[in-house]
Parts: C-alpha cells; sequence; structure tokens
C-alpha cells in the first residue's frame, strides 16, 4: 500500500520522527489494520468463490476447468439467459422505485422535521421503528395484509367501496413485486429520513433565514438551499439505494419465494444467484459453476456503475458547494 | 397570512401523524399477534387476541435456551460493531483527510467490497477460519460481520469527513495537537450523527442474521438469538405465533437502544451545526 | 427438560468410563426436521439404550438453509458422521462427490427393502446404495370429514363427481379446494394429485425411455383436466400461499386440500379437533383404480470420512430396523418404507392402500438431476395456466423443450 511517496529514512540519532516518517506511520496505522483484515475476511474467500465459476460442478464436486462456460450459459443459453435479463430488469425496477417512493418521501419528511415541528423527536424515533425489525417478521406481517382472503388491505378497500379494487397483489405479476418493493419502503423508510435530516440539520440556521428573508418561499428555501447543501447525503443514499436494490434478497425471499413468483415476476439477481448456487429447495439443483458465474457479473456490474456514479455525484457536490 | 401559517403547520402534523398510522398500526399487529395461537393468526389476524395468553412468550423460554442466547447476540452484536466503528473509522479519516498515493484505488477497493455477497463465499471462508481455529468461536462470527459491514462504513464515513472544514484541524496543528488528538477530540465528535447512522446500520442486520451462525456454530453454549429461534421454522409449518413473541423480545432492545442513540443524535448533530 | 438430559449422559458417561472403562463414542446426526427433534430423541434414547458405549447427538437445521450447512461441513471436512439426506437429484448431489459411503455390505437389512424406496437413495452411476431410506410420502385429498357429513356427500370417485361435490361445496358457502397457487411447489402438488389417473401408469416408462414427451396427448389432457379444477380452489388463488391452504383447512373453511402424507401430523398439531380423513384421486371412469403419486422422502447416510465407522454402521443398522421403523411411523405419522412395519393409523392405513396402486412423482424422480429441472419449469409455467394465461398445451410445450435441451430422448424426435 502507497502510504507516501517516499518513507523517509530513518534518523537514528533523534528520538522524535521527521514529519514525513511520522505522517507515514500514522497513516500505516491508520490503513494497515483495516485493510489487512478486510483481504483475509472478505477479499480472499471471496476470490476463492469467485474463481469456482471457472469449475465445471457435479452436484458439491468440482470436476474439471471450464473456462468460460458457466457465463455463457447465464448469457447466451436459454432458459438460463432468460432468467437472467427478467432478474436484472426487475433489479433495475426495484431501483428506480425505490428511489421515486422510499427516498422521495423519505427527503420530504426530513425537510418536514428539519422545520423542527412539535413532536418532532416523537416522530424520529417512530419513523425509525420498523428498520429495527427482522425481515422474516416485517415479511409475514405484510404477507397476512395482502393476503386475498383474510387480508386486511382487500377488507378495508372493500368497506370504502372500493371492493373491485381488491387484488391478490402477490399473486399476480403486475402487483407483486410493486408490492414488495412497498413493503420495503415501508421498513426502510426511517433510515434515509435519518441520513437526509442528519445532512439538514448541519446546515447552519442563518442560511434558510437569509433566505427567508429575501423572500423565498418553503419550495424555493428547499430546492435551492436545502437541496444543494446536502448533496453529500443524497450521493450516500443514491449509492446505497443502488447496492442495496442489486443485492436485494431477503424481502423477496420470504414474501414471493427462491423462484419469483408469480412467474418470475419477483426474480431479482440476488435471488437468481442464490438459488443457483445453493438452491435445492426450489425444486432445482445447486450448481457452484453458474452461480459464481452470476455473481461475478453482478458484482462487476454494480462494481463499475457504483464507481463512475460516485465520481459524477462528488462532481456535483463539489459544483454545488 | 396568520392563517395560512396555522394551515401549514396543520397540514404537516397530518402528514406527519399519517405517516406515523401506517407504520405503528402493522407494527402494533405484530405486537398483538405474540399473545395469539398460530391457528389464530390466520383465522382472526388483526384483531385483539380472544385470550390474553402468554404461551408463546414461556414456549421461547421453555425450548430454547434464551437468556444465552440472548446474551451470545448481544456479545457478537456489540463486537462486530465496534470492529466496524473502529476499523471503519481508521481506513476512512486517512482516506478522506489526507492525500497520498493510491489513495482512490484504496477507496476503490473497499467500495468494491460493499456489492460482495460474503453468503457465496461461505464455503472457502469456512475453511479459512477453521484453519485459523475460528469456528465455533463468537470471534469468528465478529470477523464475518466486521468484514461485511466494513466497507459501507467506510464509504458513509469517508462521505461525512469530507464534508469537514479544513480549517479545523490546520487550527489545531498550530496549537501543536497530535494527529491522534485532532482525530479523537475534534473530528469524531462531529461525525457523531455518521457514527451513529452506520452502528445502526449494521446493528440491524448482524441482530437479526441467522445464515452465518447457522452455518459456523453448532455449539448449544454458543447460539445466538436467531439462530436459537430457527428451530421453530419446520419444513411444512412454521410456528409463526412464537416466532412473533421472540422476535418482538429480540426487537425491543434494539429499539430501546436506538431511543437512547437518538438523543446521542440530536447533541451531535447541534454541535455539528454550531462548529459547522 | 434438556437439562436433566444433560446431567443424566453425564453421569451415565461417568459411570461408564469408571465401572466398565469403556470410552464412549459420540456421533453427530445432521438433519433438516426441525419439527421433529422431541421424537428423534425417542428414537435416539431406545438406541442408546441398547447400545450404551454410542452416545449419539441430534441436530436439527433450518429447512431452507441446511443444504448449504450440510454442504460447506461436507467440503471443509468437518461434516456430521451420520448425514440426514434428501433422495434423487439432491442425494445425487452429495453421493456423487463421494462424500457418503455405499451401504450395500453394511447394513444388510437393506437387502429386504422395497426396490423402489432404495431407488431414490441410489447412485445412478455404480447402482449401489447409499443412504437407509426414511420415509415415503405419498400425494393425496385431504378431506374434513364433518364438513362432508353436513352436506350429506359422499366421496366422489369420478372426475364427474368430484367437480359435482366440489359445486355443492362451494354453493354452500365453504371453499371447495383449500389450495391457492403462490407457492410454487404446491402446484407440481396439485398436478401430482390429480394428473397420473388420467395419464395413467405407463406415462412414467414411456417418458423416461423417450417414447412419449410431455407433449404427449395423455399430459397435456391431463393438464386441462387440472384447469377445470381452477374455479374451486381458494378464492383469488394466485395469491394464496401454502400455510394460508394450510389454514383454510385447519379452521374448517375449507372442505378439501391437496397436499402429501408429510402434512398429517401438522394438521393434527394445528387443530387437534379436525376431523378429516384421506381421500383417492377422481378416476375418469367409475370402476377404474385410482393412481397415486409417490417418491422416497430422504434416507440417513453416513459420512464417507467419520472417525467412527464402527459405530455409525452399527447405529444407521439400527435405523433400518423394524424396532425403529415402527417407532418412527408411531410417533411421525410418516409412512416407513422398513419393511414388515404397520401403522395402527386410520389415515396412514388409508395412504399405504393408495400406494398398492402408485406411479414415480414424475419431475422429482426423473427431471430432478440436471438444470433447468423439471420441477423448475412445471411449477411456474402450472401457476400461469391455473391463472389462466397460457393453454395446458404450451405448458407441455414449454417443459418438454426445457428438458430437452439435456435429456438425450427427447432430443431425436
Amino acid at each position: 500500500m502507497a502510504a507516501s511517496p517516499r518513507p523517509a529514512a530513518p534518523d537514528t540519532k533523534r528520538v522524535r520522527l521527521s514529519p514525513r516518517a511520522g505522517r507515514t506511520l500514522w497513516l500505516a496505522t491508520l490503513l494497515v489494520p483495516p485493510t489487512v483484515f478486510f483481504l483475509v475476511f472478505e477479499v480472499i474467500p471471496m476470490i476463492s468463490a469467485l474463481i469456482y465459476s471457472f469449475y465445471r460442478w457435479e452436484g458439491i464436486g468440482r470436476v474439471g476447468f471450464a473456462g468460460f462456460d458457466n457465463f455463457r450459459r447465464v448469457l447466451f443459453e436459454q432458459p438460463f439467459q432468460g432468467w437472467t435479463i427478467n432478474a436484472f430488469w426487475n433489479n433495475v425496477i426495484v431501483f428506480l422505485t425505490l428511489m421515486v417512493v422510499q427516498n422521495g418521501l423519505a427527503l420530504f419528511l426530513a425537510i418536514l422535521l428539519g422545520g423542527n415541528p412539535r413532536g418532532t423527536r416523537f416522530y424520529q424515533v417512530v419513523f425509525f421503528l420498523p428498520v429495527t425489525l427482522a425481515f422474516v417478521l416485517v415479511g409475514f406481517q405484510w404477507k397476512l395484509f395482502l393476503n386475498p382472503i383474510i387480508g386486511l388491505v382487500n377488507q378495508m378497500l372493500g368497506a370504502v367501496g372500493l371492493g373491485a379494487l381488491a387484488q391478490p397483489w402477490l399473486g399476480q405479476e403486475s402487483t407483486a413485486l410493486f408490492s414488495i418493493i412497498f413493503v420495503n419502503a415501508w421498513r426502510w423508510l426511517g433510515f434515509p429520513t435519518i441520513v437526509f435530516l442528519a445532512a439538514i440539520r448541519s446546515i447552519p440556521q442563518d442560511y434558510f433565514e437569509a433566505a427567508r428573508l429575501d423572500g423565498a418561499n418553503e419550495w424555493h428555501v428547499a430546492r435551492h438551499v436545502t437541496w444543494p447543501l446536502i448533496a453529500p447525503a443524497v450521493t450516500i443514499i443514491v449509492i446505497l439505494t443502488f447496492i442495496g436494490s442489486f443485492n436485494w434478497f431477503d424481502l423477496p425471499y420470504v414474501m414471493a419465494g427462491l423462484d419469483g413468483p408469480p412467474g418470475r415476476s419477483t426474480d431479482v439477481l440476488a435471488l437468481y444467484f442464490y438459488r443457483t448456487a445453493f438452491g435445492e429447495t426450489a425444486g432445482a439443483l445447486q450448481d457452484f459453476g453458474r452461480g459464481s458465474a452470476l455473481a461475478v457479473l453482478l458484482f462487476l456490474f454494480v462494481l463499475v456503475v457504483a464507481i463512475t456514479w460516485t465520481r459524477i455525484l462528488r462532481r456535483r457536490e463539489v459544483e454545488l458547494t | 397570512m396568520r392563517w395560512r401559517r396555522l394551515s401549514t403547520v396543520t397540514l404537516i402534523q397530518l402528514l406527519l401523524i399519517g405517516n406515523t398510522v401506517v407504520i405503528l398500526y402493522p407494527m402494533m399487529m405484530m405486537g398483538l399477534s405474540a399473545f395469539k395461537s398460530t391457528r389464530e393468526i390466520f383465522r382472526n389476524p388483526f384483531g385483539l387476541p380472544e385470550v390474553w395468553s402468554l404461551a408463546n412468550f414461556v414456549r421461547v423460554w421453555e425450548q430454547t435456551n434464551f437468556p444465552l442466547y440472548f446474551r451470545n447476540s448481544v456479545i457478537v452484536t456489540a463486537g462486530s460493531v465496534a470492529l466496524i466503528l473502529v476499523l471503519g473509522v481508521m481506513a476512512s479519516y486517512a482516506l478522506a483527510r489526507y492525500e497520498f498515493r493510491g489513495n482512490e484505488l484504496l477507496y476503490l477497493f473497499f467500495l468494491a467490497g460493499i456489492m460482495m455477497p460474503l453468503k457465496l463465499a461461505v464455503i472457502p471462508l469456512f475453511i479459512q477460519l477453521r484453519a485459523m481455529g475460528l469456528t465455533n468461536t463468537h470471534l469468528g462470527l465478529m470477523c464475518i460481520y466486521a468484514a461485511e459491514g466494513l466497507p459501507a462504513a467506510v464509504f458513509i464515513l469517508t462521505g461525512f469527513l469530507r464534508t469537514l472544514p479544513r480549517d479545523l484541524e490546520n487550527a489545531a496543528r498550530i496549537d501543536g495537537a497530535s494527529e491522534f488528538q485532532i482525530l479523537w477530540s475534534i473530528m469524531l465528535p462531529l461525525v457523531r450523527p455518521a457514527l451513529v447512522i452506520v452502528g445502526i446500520y449494521n446493528l440491524v442486520p448482524v441482530w437479526n442474521d441467522f445464515f452465518f451462525p447457522l452455518v459456523f456454530v453448532q455449539r448449544e453454549s454458543l447460539k445466538t438469538l436467531p439462530l436459537g429461534l430457527t428451530v421453530f421454522m419446520g419444513q411444512y409449518a412454521t410456528d409463526w405465533a412464537v416466532l412473533y413473541a421472540g422476535l418482538t423480545i429480540a426487537a425491543l432492545p434494539v429499539i430501546v437502544l436506538y431511543v437512547f442513540l437518538s438523543r446521542q443524535f440530536i447533541a451531535g448533530l447541534t454541535a455539528g451545526a454550531v462548529k459547522g | 427438560m434438556r437439562k436433566r438430559f444433560g446431567v443424566f449422559g453425564l453421569v451415565l458417561a461417568c459411570a461408564l468410563l469408571m465401572g466398565f472403562a469403556v470410552a464412549q463414542v459420540t456421533l453427530n446426526f445432521w438433519s433438516w426436521r426441525t419439527e421433529d427433534v422431541a421424537a428423534y430423541r425417542e428414537l435416539i434414547d431406545q438406541f442408546e439404550a441398547e447400545n450404551p458405549d454410542i452416545k449419539v447427538e441430534f441436530q436439527a437445521f433450518e429447512f431452507a438453509t441446511y443444504a448449504t450447512v450440510q454442504m460447506t461441513a461436507l467440503l471443509a471436512g468437518e461434516g456430521p458422521d451420520i448425514v440426514h439426506v434428501r433422495a434423487y437429484g439432491a442425494f445425487e448431489a452429495i453421493a456423487a462427490p463421494g462424500f457418503l459411503m455405499a451401504l450395500d455390505d453394511k447394513v444388510p437389512a437393506l437387502a429386504d427393502f422395497p426396490p423402489l424406496a432404495l431407488d431414490g437413495n441410489r447412485l445412478r452411476r455404480d447402482g449401489l446404495v447409499y443412504a437407509v431410506p426414511f420415509a415415503s410420502q405419498t400425494l393425496v385429498i385431504y378431506y374434513n370429514v364433518d364438513i362432508f357429513e353436513e352436506l350429506g356427500l359422499a366421496l366422489p370417485e369420478t372426475w364427474d363427481e368430484f367437480l359435482d361435490t366440489a359445486e355443492q361445496i362451494k354453493a354452500a358457502g365453504y371453499v371447495p379446494i383449500a389450495n391457492g397457487t403462490a407457492t410454487s411447489s404446491m402446484n407440481e402438488v396439485l398436478k401430482g394429485v390429480f394428473a397420473p389417473s388420467f395419464y395413467g401408469p405407463d406415462f412414467f416408462d414411456d417418458i423416461m425411455t423417450g417414447e412419449a414427451t410431455f407433449e404427449d396427448p395423455r399430459y397435456v389432457g391431463a393438464l386441462e383436466k387440472l384447469l377445470e379444477l381452477a374455479p374451486y380452489l381458494a378464492p383469488q388463488h394466485q395469491g394464496v400461499d401454502y400455510p394460508t391452504s394450510q389454514n383454510l383447512f385447519v379452521n374448517e373453511l375449507a372442505a378439501m386440500f391437496v397436499s402429501g402424507s408429510w402434512d398429517i401430523a401438522n394438521l393434527r398439531l394445528q387443530n387437534p379437533d379436525l376431523n378429516f380423513g384421506v381421500m383417492a384421486p377422481p378416476v375418469p371412469e367409475a370402476g377404474q383404480t385410482p393412481l397415486v403419486s409417490w417418491f422416497l422422502d430422504g434416507g440417513f447416510a453416513v459420512n464417507a470420512d467419520t472417525k467412527h465407522l464402527e459405530e455409525a454402521v452399527t447405529f444407521v443398522n439400527y435405523l433400518a430396523s423394524r424396532e425403529f421403523g415402527q417407532l418412527f411411523t408411531d410417533l411421525l405419522a410418516n409412512i416407513s418404507p422398513i419393511p414388515g412395519v404397520v401403522s395402527t393409523d386410520p389415515l396412514l392405513a388409508k395412504v399405504a392402500e393408495l400406494n398398492q396402486n402408485s406411479t414415480p412423482y414424475i419431475m422429482l424422480v426423473g427431471f430432478r438431476y440436471q438444470e433447468p429441472s423439471g420441477s423448475v419449469l412445471v411449477q411456474e409455467r402450472l401457476a400461469s395456466m391455473l391463472a389462466g394465461t397460457i393453454t395446458p398445451a404450451q405448458v407441455a410445450k414449454e417443459v418438454t423443450e426445457g428438458i430437452a435441451t439435456y435429456f438425450e430422448p427427447f432430443q431425436n424426435r
């Protein structure tokens, strides 16, 4: 690791290190432990696993080198190709919907709470409560709400005379994915809200006052003062949502199933990868080769997008501030 | 004018109260289900329990080693989050506040880790931890969770640390503060909200996870709470009532902790606002 | 409870060490059957009483993650001595790479097992058996005796009678068939119950030899019959999952429930007062014999790397004994494939009677060895078919094409 261009020659006569050597030592102290730790417990095992994608597997036994065959199969051979593309687009839908519904609402709530209305402290706690709950519990509870027979959502629609809108929400291709995304937003809303709120609270009050004195209305304040100044928080949330969307697993797994029913409309890449690598329970057979190939592709895609995006957003932050 | 202002306030409150109801109502239902039987959950999912029975809680208590599992979960979660925070602060502080060759590359190295599904690496990880003598230990679990959480921690903390003004540390340097003092007494207090965010972001999934304990821990005395509760998850039928009871109890400490931290959070924010 | 056993075990161990100077061996035994922990403890107690120098530690893992846990441990050389394995493709995934031990010459009792049961744990490559079969499952229709009596309904025998019965149940305000289609695997179960009596006993062999594909009129015809059931499934069936179906039946809101023999114990547990019976699937014409789908659930295997070979073999021999099978059936209300085991349970007796005329559960037994597996292909397509978005002929075509990507007998056609 390159902590400093040239480590200064050690000076044996003095006990004090030269400033440059001191800086190098300090940086090394900060950087070496996390880097080594990360290498040992994440990078090395991960690389070993990614190498699986270049082998042919028979059950859980590795039987021979396969070159890029596993990649070819998941990208170009039916039905795997169809599943890969379908899962990919579902991930895109998840990301876009979460950006609008979950993060949009979170930003709105954070701006409201940023104005310190009565009960801010209470709301701040309440909005965060679902984040603390286990996926299993959240998923099951919402399955009960959305259940077509005993579920409350359909009953309430019936009660207000909208019984015709009652649906088997999780059972049809047009509504299943969006229902699960909604539940995700319900559970996770509190997280982007507090991140935005933290950013809004760190904006000096005089900025707002100055803008209001200039006669700006609340919309203008939000658009021209708050929005540019919370750019770093927006970067964090956009990137975390992107990564979260493309690693989306627990909720569709609990609410729909490992095979993304109905008709693979809730199938996403993480489910597809997990099912392929470990998925005996879905009536499938596990194949580490194809499973790892999917993971490699997913990883490369997310990495490239996330890095490009981080850079663009960072540049925007610099321009805005 | 005054009237308009009042109506804005009312509107804001209505929106906030509306959202509160949408959040609290399902949570209340979860709480109620803990007092029902699985059969009743399906027959009467949203009403009050026919009989307020503590049977589910009793079963959790009797069929699992609840106090032991709870203690283990606290140890593993606290250890993991502490590791993440310490390592995360070290890496992100160096990356955010110092310029050196390879900075960007190292940052991307950590960032790349966020999107690696560590579940995929469960086999090599197992082989490696066994060679290090870390299977069937709490330390092993902590290392896995810390490695999994570290990239996001570095990402979030770097983002926050970068926004702090340069003058702060320059002034301190001129005053003769050591690098460690600058980090510890000037920078860290300012990013307290970010530390809370990172802590919570990692604490919840670690606290609720049963996948890694299921693979890495077989010894009864080391089992965590979510792992212990999997005995109620069956192949053909899951004992939802008991799971509701168990998971509701499991959520309580996290909620209490957040209520406590949210105070810290506000304190940290005000401090940040004053200095910034 | 457990603590007392622990102390008891400790005292016993000490006594053994001092009194007989016999080193006690502990066997690790892993399973996915979290529901059966108490029963296995009892089964193991019986073994330990007869073999005081062997102690067996039973661990049950959450079902969905069990395969991962088992595989990780085996690959790392840390597997248990005794492994509870599934059958067919999932079994071969572990047996083919050599993680299990062939048992043909180690467990003499296997010679008397029905060959079909052994086939589920037989490696196709060498023809050897690697696990002692533990239970067989039959796909059946459960019916609520009280509702049938209340409505004055007789058990339907033919398909037309069945539809007529369902219609009457629906008219009386009950759900005729509790099943929905939201849980994919249950769609295959639904087909597994009704289709065989229509496609007949020879179809399985015709498929396996390539005489017929799934586009055969017998199969398409059976799927068309299945489609006629759609109006009698749970309301808005697309959104009704397996646990909801179970509970519709358990709470006596539905008169029938299509599932496997594995559900008997669970239904009783959920509602001890539920008065229910097992019904044969309807046949096309009066006088024909119903044909049911049958499969082996899995078996008990020995880790090829076990350090306690002798003790492990002693234990699996116990798991293959009639003594074990009888207690197993009595405790768990499951059909044991061990010869000579009889069940006094009336429902199990009925299942055993239906087993007299059975056919292999087609996708699991025949097409779960390669990807895309027959189950993967058919499960999701059936849901679409029952929702009315694709036709039975399309299902048959897609399934055939998917399997033809690796199944040679289909490729020449």
